[in-house]
């Protein structure tokens, strides 16, 4: 699995941070970063969560 | 009388009485288990549009705007043929909450930096002080109306705030937001002649003139800045560009019309609504009292319970398929928050207000490309409000019923009688 932020729609709103603090860090200008681009199997459901709670759905996963 | 259960083709969701009379939650129950996309038919002079009132349906639909579009306005409301004098027609594709993308992301762009979790928690401080303010204002009476005292200032006093509005304006912004966004109910129609007074026409004459008000007001400031320039968010619109482009006098105007308009109705009817639960519940209530420390959370159950904007329409772009029915390019969708905050499919026991739900993944604040722009302002009013409110007057109570909003767009109340207390 592949994880993108769309940095257009992200607006900070840390759902993603507090969701898989693994894969996703708020930086100081309050953009998502991802930090693991193809996260392991066992961060999938986390990540799955991250980008279904984001307020803006700015989280694309593409599948390997 | 004993009502029997309501058919699916019995309903009609263009009827505001539904929302008014307070039915609507026994309305949705019967469509998402009978009828989850349902039709109400078109009227003499109105479209007819398809409703949704499955969470799913309505995330999959806000997911996707390059098939559901903004651009043809956002409430279900349709005219068969369009009239350029009224507002409802002219505003397509002119605000933020009527465009699609690539054009709405450029123009949000331009304002939310001050919208952030963080700018907005930067604002606590002063919002605390703000709601201290309005509250010493009925602290030595001992009763009030909630909505028009209280709950409507608070969100109204921060909105102008950031728009530059001065104090001795902020009673027109109410006024003109009313006019407009309440402008089907009889109480708001006080410029149209009596006899039109809770008629669609006598609607569509009092909300084209609030509209023309709240526009003239902002063409005067946006004279008052050019000759002057200011620190507010109208001054960053007048210096904003896009694709290289300054913005439009037409579009600074409309987008000031939205933000006023959304930053004040909203809110509002959040922490109106919120007590009107909380004192309904008492048990409820007395969970805060013991620990406003759950504000943070009992907030996002006050926003799902009473979700404010009842719905947010779509034009499909396409013919599109929803659990097997089909919509036709050009069909309007309308999605029903409420409705999708009380299913059954993603919320335990969803008609019972627990101030301690949680996860609480209610999206009365919608999802998706248009996401509430103000939701983090919202959240710490009410949050704010709150706190404030059940530290001075822990005993507030009911002291009538409330007057709701004749409106299937907005699910306002316009008064609420309570009595508390005095402070010494």
């Amino acid at each position: 699995m592949r994880v993108v932020v769309d940095p257009d729609l992200c607006e900070g709103n840390r759902k993603c941070e507090l969701a898989a603090p693994e894969v996703f860090r708020v930086g100081e200008d309050e953009l998502a970063r991802v930090l693991i681009e193809r996260p392991p199997e066992e961060l999938r459901a986390k990540v799955e969560q991250a980008a279904r709670l984001c307020p803006r759905q700015a989280i694309r996963l593409f599948e390997d | 009388m004993t009502q029997a259960t309501l058919h699916p083709s019995e309903i009609r969701l263009d009827d505001p009485a539904i929302f008014e009379e307070g039915r609507a939650h026994e309305v949705f129950r019967i469509l998402r288990r009978e009828a989850p996309v349902h039709w109400t038919p078109e009227t003499e002079n109105v479209k007819g549009f398809w409703s949704l009132t499955k969470y799913e349906d309505i995330v999959h639909v806000s997911r996707n705007p390059q098939i559901f579009s903004s651009e043809r306005g956002i409430t279900s409301f349709e005219p068969k043929e369009p009239d350029l004098n009224d507002v409802g027609t002219r505003l397509y594709g002119k605000m933020i909450i009527t465009m699609d993308p690539p054009r709405h992301v450029r123009m949000r762009r331009l304002v939310n930096k001050g919208f952030t979790p963080r700018a907005v928690a930067a604002w606590e401080p002063h919002i605390r002080e703000i709601t201290n303010h309005i509250l010493d204002g009925i602290a030595k009476k001992g009763e009030a109306d909630f909505v028009t005292e209280v709950a409507a200032l608070l969100p109204l006093a921060v909105i102008c705030e950031i728009m530059g509005v001065p104090r001795e304006d902020w009673e027109k912004m109410f006024q003109y937001t009313n006019q407009v966004l309440g402008g089907g109910d009889p109480e708001f129609q006080t410029d149209v002649p009596e006899e039109l007074r809770g008629t669609p026409e006598g609607a569509r004459q009092q909300i084209n003139l609030g509209t023309a008000k709240m526009f003239q007001y902002f063409a005067t400031k946006l004279a008052e800045h050019r000759a002057q320039p200011k620190e507010d968010l109208v001054q960053v619109l007048l210096e904003s560009e896009v694709d290289g482009q300054k913005l439009t006098d037409e579009d600074i105007l409309w987008f000031c019309f939205l933000l006023i308009l959304a930053g004040n109705e909203t809110t509002r009817n959040a922490i109106a609504g919120g007590l009107l639960a909380l004192l309904e519940h008492p048990e409820e209530k007395q969970k805060i009292l013991d620990n406003p420390g759950i504000m943070p959370i009992a907030t996002e159950e006050i926003v799902r319970w009473t979700s404010p904007v009842l719905h947010m329409a779509r034009v499909a772009k396409e013919d599109v398929e929803i659990r097997g029915v089909t919509i036709r390019k050009g069909e309007r969708v309308v999605m029903w928050y409420p409705s999708a905050n009380r299913d059954e499919d993603i919320f335990p026991d969803p008609y019972r207000f627990d101030v301690t739900r949680q996860p609480n993944d209610h999206i009365a604040f919608g999802i998706g490309e248009h996401y509430c722009l103000g939701a983090n302002f919202a959240r710490l009013e009410i949050r704010v409000m709150f706190e404030e409110l059940f530290r001075r007057f822990p005993d507030i109570e009911l002291a009538g019923p409330p007057a709701r909003l004749r409106s299937t767009f907005i699910g306002g109340i316009k008064h609420l009688p309570v009595r508390f207390t005095p402070e010494a």
